[in-house]
């Protein structure tokens, strides 16, 4: 253990004294308070919050991927190179423990950053309020939207099979299926269009939403609709005009709400609800209408309505978004450690950055071979797919995506998040790179 | 456990990238070290010396046959904490200090922190890198990084010591004082495995000889044998008479021998530290104490008289004995010099328990004793600008002409 701290404390000094350390530091301490002054989003106090946690976290996030991707594998690479690691690896140190030192100083040092980093982001966003002589009205509405961590609602997906299939039966009785095309893609395609059809209302019409089994925590709070709206056709002014109906429909209109309002298409928009609107068994429906001032069919896209409750603080939901990015930092470490065993710097470099890379737009990955021919797809499903999904999924534990929408980051996706990439994945990386720096020559020289 | 280190048909193949047999750097070696003896593997480059070391310690692995190395496995953290071990360069951290840099080994040995301290202020001053203690070792020059690199090998008191091509890089002073150290540990009873093409500094420490060629030993034995001459002798005297000249001649004749007649000549060594000395001491003070910071003054100044007897009880080797010269001019004033704090300051290295203040005195007694420079103690505050001019003069081309110099006495 002792010989493993005096890896990890030479780990960290490398890292310092040879200033590779110091060119992200520098750009951090100079960008953050930058951006923090510069960027204004939509002109809204919210909007100007929500770019800088965005783009503050987002940029401290990358810089400090690369940041670990780099000092794991120079500190590894260097010491064969310059074969510094001759007097270490004789000296009584398991090879096993030097492998543990490095990674524990990279991941000492990345952490240290990482805390540093994201204290000056949370100060510069807890402050930008004070320093901008905020209205109330301003201030009212970020701490609702945004200074919170608020748990979503989410409708379930509407189920359509047995529409599907009744289609598809009048289709085949009327001989109208297109020739040479799959029954599943038919179905396929049925699938979505009837889905489409429960999101969308045309002039005049309503669509109903109804949630069970609501709990808030306090009941004389706020809730909010969060919804974005598609269109058919572009309405001039690109705005919808719409009335919600919220509360407990059964005893209409007793116990309702409701609200005409004006918004823009294509956005995320938010309606605050108050939350004793919801039954006293849990019950809440919300009801859109189409109003006749609009001309144009309205669709919400497929995560395009949730209600929004508040269940925890800022503050938890911040250190729990920053504990995301500590989990890649030693899935990144563990990795590049991997790859600076058996490569030399630039080709580990390299091979690191296009798995973080890949990593980080797996989900864009993954929903492209669904588009892909079907042969070809079935090769891409047996090759390419199995590997993206062994490498972690970055943009699905994004912290932004949680922290922009003020959106509760729960401790069991954390959890999730932690047993995924660190423990699952980042153990098996280290085990093969301990594996392979096990059993490698040292000295080996390649005539 | 008869050997420190074994080696039982050891065979290195390199191959290329295709696996295709390439290069037989070591070839069915059989070599054995005894305790507590100087063993030097010679060789012309790419003989497989390097090689050979890099199996014992575990950086490479054999393709063929074993090491024990002090009856275990090189590699294995309990027999690797009595090893110290000189790489052929000093490979360094360079942003490390001289001192940060032996902490970091020393902490690698798991050594208490006042046990570590105490050794890297000791083994500091004996490699004279105290003043500069302080400077990153990427700013040294190579004789000082060597000499950091030794202190490194020596920071756990180590049983046997590996030194590949120990003095490379070093000027003569440096070179004579690292030779004059492997001779000291090997009093303390140390055994020391060194590699070097520089045959000068072997024939002067190493006990026993093993020469390589293409990765397989072309002769083996104890210095002494392989090269004396016993169908003749010299004899030295004081400067004396033609007449009496004239008559030994006359008795040899008699003894129907041959018999030629000249004056010794000086080993350019000696003669260049003594040159150097002299330079110092004429020069300003601040220069003065150049070749007294050496590592040789340090240790060879121990009153070795109870080493040396159970040396000869116990070991079966014999002290080789290098060149005439060398060994009045070093050898004599180190048996008659008495000075204890030599003695504590050793045992204070090999056991940390004592305590670390004795070394300041040490060093103004040796300095009495070391009949090369008879000069006046220098100051202490001078330290540092000795260093520097002492590192300034560790050019290759010195070494180069040493060695010249040496092989052709040789011949």
């Amino acid at each position: 253990m002792r010989s493993i701290w005096a890896v990890a404390t030479n780990t960290i000094k490398q890292a310092v004294r040879m200033k590779i350390a110091a060119v992200f530091i520098v750009l951090l301490l100079v960008l953050l308070p930058v951006m923090g002054v510069s960027m204004t989003g939509d002109g809204t106090l919210k909007g100007r919050l929500q770019t800088f946690v965005s783009y503050g976290l987002s940029l401290t996030n990358l810089l400090l991927c690369l940041l670990t991707i780099i000092v794991s594998i120079y500190t590894l690479t260097n010491d064969i190179q310059q074969r510094q690691i001759y007097t270490v690896i004789t000296k009584p140190v398991r090879r096993y423990q030097l492998l543990l030192g490095k990674l524990l100083g990279v991941v000492l040092l990345s952490t240290a950053l990482l805390v540093l980093f994201s204290v000056i982001i949370y100060v510069i966003t807890i402050y930008t309020p004070k320093i901008y002589d905020a209205d109330e009205a301003d201030i009212i509405q970020v701490k609702n939207e945004f200074y919170t961590a608020r748990a979503a609602l989410v409708p379930p997906e509407v189920d359509v099979t047995k529409e599907v299939e009744d289609a598809y039966s009048k289709l085949q009785q009327s001989g109208q299926l297109p020739p040479n095309v799959q029954r599943s893609r038919i179905i396929a395609e049925l699938t979505k269009r009837k889905q489409l059809e429960k999101r969308a209302a045309v002039v005049g019409q309503p669509l109903v939403w109804e949630f069970n089994n609501v709990r808030v925590l306090d009941p004389n709070g706020s809730m909010f609709v969060r919804f974005k709206y598609d269109v058919s056709v572009n309405p001039p002014d690109l705005q919808v005009y719409s009335r919600w109906d919220v509360g407990d429909s059964r005893q209409y209109p007793a116990a309702f709400a409701t609200f005409l309002r004006k918004d823009p298409i294509r956005t995320f928009r938010e309606m605050e609800v108050p939350a004793n609107l919801i039954a006293d068994d849990g019950y809440l429906a919300i009801r859109f209408l189409n109003v006749p001032l609009n001309d144009t069919t309205v669709i919400f896209p497929p995560d395009g309505l949730e209600v929004l409750y508040k269940a925890g603080t800022f503050t938890t939901n911040f250190i729990r978004a920053v504990l995301l990015i500590l989990f890649r930092l030693i899935f990144l470490a563990s990795l590049s450690l991997l790859a600076a065993s058996f490569l030399s710097f630039p080709v580990a470099v390299l091979f690191s950055l296009c798995i973080f890379i890949t990593a980080t737009f797996s989900g864009f990955c993954l929903e492209s071979f669904d588009f892909l021919g079907s042969n070809l797809s079935w090769f891409y499903s047996y090759t390419v797919r199995p590997i993206i999904l062994l490498l972690p999924q970055f943009d699905k534990f994004s912290p932004t995506k949680f922290l922009v929408p003020a959106r509760l980051l729960s401790w069991s996706l954390l959890a999730e998040a932690a047993g995924l990439m660190v423990c699952v994945k980042a153990l098996l990386l280290l085990f093969f790179a301990l594996l392979i720096f096990r059993y490698r020559e040292i000295a080996k020289i390649i005539i | 456990m008869e050997y420190a280190v074994e080696t039982f048909s050891l065979t290195k193949i390199f191959s290329d990238w295709w696996g295709r047999e390439k290069v037989y750097a070591v070839d069915d070696l059989n070599l054995q070290v005894r305790y507590n003896e100087v063993f030097g593997l010679l060789g012309p480059n790419g003989s497989g010396k390097t090689t050979t070391l890099k199996l014992l310690l575990g950086l490479l692995y054999p393709t063929k046959g074993k090491v024990a190395v002090l009856g275990g496995d090189g590699a294995d953290p309990k027999i690797s904490a009595r090893i110290g071990f000189l790489p052929e360069e000093s490979y360094l951290y360079r942003y490390l200090n001289a001192r940060e840099t032996l902490d970091f080994y020393g902490r690698l040995f798991g050594l208490p922190p006042k046990v570590r301290k105490m050794r890297i202020e000791a083994l500091l001053d004996m490699v004279g890198l105290k003043a500069v203690a302080n400077r990153p070792v990427g700013t040294f020059s190579k004789g000082m990084a060597r000499r950091i690199g030794l202190a490194q090998a020596l920071i756990n008191d180590p049983e046997l010591l590996i030194l590949d091509e120990p003095t490379t890089g070093l000027d003569p002073i440096g070179t004579r004082q690292i030779k004059d150290l492997i001779l000291e540990l090997a009093k303390r009873g140390k055994t020391i495995l060194l590699s070097s093409h520089l045959l000068a500094d072997v024939e002067d420490v190493c006990d026993r000889i093993s020469i390589l060629y293409g990765g397989k030993i072309q002769a083996e034995g104890r210095v002494r044998d392989l090269l004396l001459q016993s169908n003749k002798l010299q004899i030295t005297t004081d400067a004396i008479s033609d007449n009496a000249v004239e008559r030994i001649k006359q008795l040899i004749k008699d003894e129907h021998a041959d018999c030629q007649v000249f004056c010794p000549m000086d080993k350019l060594e000696t003669f260049f530290i003594k040159t150097v000395a002299d330079a110092q001491q004429q020069a300003q003070p601040t220069s003065g104490a150049v070749s007294r910071m050496g590592i040789s003054d340090f240790l060879a100044a121990e009153p070795a008289k109870a080493n040396i007897l159970d040396k000869l009880v116990s070991a079966p080797v014999s002290r080789p004995t290098p060149s005439q010269a060398l060994t009045t001019e070093k050898v004599l004033p180190i048996e008659t010099a008495e000075s204890e704090p030599d003695d504590e300051l050793l045992r204070k290295l090999s056991k940390p328990d004592k305590p670390a203040r004795l070394k300041p005195v040490a060093r103004d007694r040796k300095v009495k004793t070391q009949p090369v420079e008879t000069k006046p103690k220098p100051e202490q505050q001078v330290r540092k600008s000795i260093l520097d001019q002492l590192t300034d003069r560790s050019t290759p081309q010195n070494d180069d002409d040493e060695q010249t110099d040496k092989s052709q006495k040789q011949k």
